[in-house]
């Protein structure tokens, strides 16, 4: 299978940079499959999932937070404000996160700026919770 | 010739303040090595942010965004200035904080009206003191800074410039760490994205999805926000840098004096020894 250069960057830590044989994420107009060759392409993501194929046909997910996917030539770019893969998710952490979006959205109910703030803190903490359920392989 | 005791005192109480130089500059070594590590990583994304905003831009000749022109006969502007939470550390803080300055004196004499928003207590003290405006402050956020932090005071400074007519534009001033003992304040224009603006159509078919509009209007907070994040993570590095550097001066300028003040001392005691020995001669002399 051809191959194309994928790098996922996130301003702690390039989380991926190799090549790949798919990639599949989110986008605000849906999900879309970009392979080898793919035209000039860019599209804001969604906080979702995001599933890589490698050359040796393993398939990897992260839970991305939003951001941006850009298809060049040469390269195709993800920039998101966070990235885990689902294995090195912590579900205790983001259980907790979840919690704390929860009260905080009932806490500031009269102000819309920090509501919206804890919205989009509870999206990322349910993101993650179904990302890690749904695809960390189990160790068992 | 000097008291001994006096001496004495003296290399006591230069010794204690080299103790506490030499600890500062432990910790802002150890500080420093992390703070560097995290201006290293947040660099890629920032890159690839602008890359991806320019290429939009460079594509479209006739882009028209509100934020990539120039509004004209408007006189505010937003001042983001990034200093310490502390000091001892050279000249970091004042160095960034005269810069800014020297801007809101320019501002002021063309007739404008300057608005600072200070990051670091050292700036939030020092714009509390000036005849100036403050926006918001932001005190001991560096060492813990998130890109979330960074989310928030993008969408404020987007959210007033949207706002406020009179905004012109935007700058941000934070101190570049260059090497371990260069780090230079800079200013940058956040809005207008000025480059961006003279960027060269490059004329090239890049599918947008949903639109290039959208793509670049959603980018742009992710940009700003990489923006003030970069700057903060890299005006912490400096700040590190420059307070270890500083210490480190400090440490081998109170080595010197103790060695100074230990020649003073000894040279003290052989001549009261002396003194004591010609004395007891003397003594000895006169009376067989």
């Amino acid at each position: 299978m051809k191959t194309f250069l994928l790098q996922i960057i996130t301003p702690d830590k390039t989380l991926f940079e190799g090549q790949v044989v798919q990639l599949t994420a989110r986008t605000t107009e849906g999900d879309v499959g970009i392979l080898a060759d793919h035209t000039r392409y860019a599209a804001i993501l969604k906080t979702g999932a995001l599933t890589i194929k490698l050359e040796n046909g393993e398939t990897r997910t992260a839970a991305v937070a939003g951001g941006a996917m850009k298809v060049s030539d040469d390269r195709t770019t993800i920039i998101t404000t966070a990235a885990e893969w689902a294995e090195e998710i912590d579900a205790d952490w983001a259980e907790r996160s979840r919690q704390d979006a929860l009260a905080k959205l009932e806490a500031y109910k009269d102000e819309p700026d920090r509501h919206q703030r804890a919205n989009l803190k509870l999206q990322r903490a349910l993101n993650r919770l179904r990302v890690s359920s749904n695809y960390s392989k189990t160790l068992i | 010739m000097p008291n001994l005791k006096d001496i004495k005192r003296r290399i006591h109480s230069v010794e204690s303040t080299m103790q506490i130089t030499k600890a500062m500059e432990l910790v802002a070594s150890s500080k420093f090595r992390h703070a560097k590590e995290r201006a290293e990583t947040a660099q890629p994304f920032f890159n690839a942010t602008y890359g991806l905003m320019a290429d939009i831009a460079a594509e479209d000749p006739y882009f028209n965004s509100v934020f990539v022109h120039k509004r004209s006969d408007k006189t505010a502007v937003l001042l983001i200035v990034i200093a310490g939470d502390r000091g001892l550390a050279g000249g970091f803080n004042s160095n960034v904080l005269k810069m800014a300055q020297a801007r809101i004196d320019e501002v002021k004499a063309q007739g404008g009206n300057p608005v600072v928003m200070p990051i670091g207590q050292k700036a939030v003290d020092y714009f509390a003191r000036r005849d100036v405006k403050v926006l918001k402050t932001y005190d001991h956020i560096a060492e813990h800074a998130n890109i979330y932090l960074a989310m928030e005071m993008a969408e404020l400074v987007l959210d007033t410039y949207r706002r406020h007519e009179s905004l012109q534009s935007v700058e941000l001033f934070y101190t570049d760490y260059i090497s371990p003992i260069m780090q230079e304040a800079h200013q940058i224009s956040v809005i207008p994205l000025k480059n961006l603006a003279d960027s060269q159509p490059k004329n090239r078919a890049v599918e947008y999805e949903p639109s290039p509009e959208v793509v670049f209007d959603q980018l742009v907070p992710q940009y700003v926000a990489g923006l003030i994040y970069c700057g903060i993570v890299e005006s912490f590095a400096s700040e590190q840098a420059a307070r270890r550097t500083a210490m480190e001066n400090a440490t081998d300028n109170a080595e010197e004096m103790i060695d100074n003040l230990s020649l003073l001392y000894n040279r003290a005691r052989q001549s009261a020894i002396t003194q004591e020995l010609t004395e007891i001669v003397g003594g000895a002399n006169a009376q067989g």
